[in-house]
């Protein structure tokens, strides 16, 4: 009876209040993960086009330029990971 | 963020490609090397490098100092106009508008050789049809009989005015220099007012051109004053970097080396240049202070191109420096050939 009134207080029920709450985690994760893409996304701009130059003088440094190209990865994957803890911690 | 919001992927990829073009140029050890050499072992050395291609291809066709000579200017040309295919936006136009001072040298090397009644195929040898002028043109120009025709062809090129103007009075003098002089000055006009014209990064092309027009004006001045004739200064001032005409030919009058040094110096800014200018305060050969000015030359554009990484300068700065790797081994094969001594050659080098 207590716990109704309390959920009553916002004008919602217990129900509502944690779908909200997951709702947030999802859109906190989203966040997370679509951010830290586009971080991503344009620190491997600048590496990806001056990689893809290098490897057109010299195919010796195929290696070495996908190797510098993936180092942003990291970021994506640092935000991969506090979405999932976002979601289920 | 600011680098991002400035910088498009397509200037990355092609400043990356000149600088690892660059890196593959040939290093001072190579020259030194080179020096001890003779002509079939150069070509056989030069033909392991970049110049491979051409030197194959020309192998059976040309011999000895003729073989070098075509493969390098091929190769020049080859290396020009591929930078044109790939430089976006821009950069393309920039590097186009520097890239026209070839029509210049290549319209007088024509319009030279008809005069001195040389073959259309010995001109063609040491054309490099990098400009706006292409192969083409250039072979549609090296059979005309006269240097009045020749001229007529080119009608509605930027060039043709100058060349209509100045052709009778070169004609009567027998010498083209007055004509080169006006050939080259409408060109820097031109591409001041190109970097003028408010196109994104024309303050930074307009930074290199004025330093190639203040060391070119200083070149001018020493030549003057190693010069016995005394000639109108004005007349070979090219307009556009720190010294003015009224400068340019007061520095002229000057007699004394150190008061013109000093003088100069006033009107530097440059360090590299300026320290340079203190080092020549006693007499040197017209051609030392050439070569040590065009070292300078090099080594502020590179520094610069370092300063603007993303910008039109890398290529222009591996643009100056192919341009003088060639001329470096042409003057090396030309100098193996004519016999003279290695210490000889090295100072016509510039490494």
């Amino acid at each position: 009876m207590a716990a109704e009134l309390v959920a009553a207080v916002g004008g919602m029920t217990v129900e509502q209040i944690n779908a909200s709450q997951m709702g947030m985690k999802a859109l906190g994760a989203g966040i997370a993960v679509g951010l830290t893409g586009i971080g991503t996304g344009i620190a491997e701009m600048g590496i990806g086009s001056a990689a893809v130059g290098a490897v057109a003088e010299n195919k010796d440094m195929f290696g070495l330029a996908l190797l510098f190209t993936v180092i942003p990865e990291t970021i994506v994957i640092f935000g991969l990971v506090v979405g999932l803890l976002v979601l289920f911690l | 963020m600011v680098g991002v919001k400035n910088i498009s992927a397509p200037y990355i990829y092609v400043c990356t490609r000149m600088r690892v073009r660059k890196a593959k140029l040939l290093p001072k050890e190579e020259y030194m090397r080179m020096l001890n050499m003779s002509l079939p072992e150069i070509t056989r050395f030069i033909g392991e490098t970049e110049y491979k291609q051409e030197i194959d291809e020309l192998a059976t066709t040309f011999k000895g100092i003729d073989l070098i000579e075509v493969a390098l200017s091929w190769n020049l040309a080859k290396e020009y106009q591929k930078i044109q295919e790939i430089t976006p936006g821009n950069l393309k136009q920039f590097t186009q508008a520097y890239l026209r001072r070839w029509d210049i040298q290549n319209v007088l090397t024509i319009l030279r050789g008809k005069m001195q009644g040389v073959k259309a195929g010995k001109i063609k040898e040491i054309l490099v049809p990098a400009g706006s002028l292409d192969a083409n043109v250039l072979d549609r120009l090296l059979p005309e009989e006269s240097i009045e025709r020749i001229i007529d062809s080119l009608k509605g090129h930027r060039m043709y005015p100058v060349l209509a103007r100045e052709y009778p009075a070169a004609k009567e003098i027998g010498s083209f220099s007055r004509m080169e002089n006006e050939l080259y000055k409408q060109f820097y006009a031109e591409i001041l007012a190109e970097g003028e014209g408010g196109i994104k990064g024309g303050n930074l092309f307009l930074d290199f051109i004025k330093l190639d027009i203040d060391i070119k004006n200083i070149k001018t001045l020493f030549r003057l004053r190693a010069d016995t004739f005394k000639e109108d200064a004005r007349e070979m001032h090219i307009i556009g970097g720190a010294l003015s005409a009224t400068d340019f030919a007061n520095l002229n009058n000057i007699d004394d080396q150190g008061e013109f040094i000093d003088q100069l110096k006033a009107k530097i800014r440059q360090k590299l240049l300026l320290s340079l200018l203190e080092d020549m305060r006693s007499e040197k050969t017209i051609r030392d202070v050439e070569v040590r000015l065009t070292r300078v030359q090099l080594e502020q554009m590179e520094r610069m191109s370092k300063r603007n990484p993303i910008s039109i300068h890398p290529i222009l700065v591996y643009l100056e420096k192919k341009k003088y790797e060639v001329f470096n081994l042409r003057a090396l094969a030309r100098g193996k050939e004519s016999k003279l001594p290695s210490e000889k050659i090295a100072e016509y080098l510039v490494v």
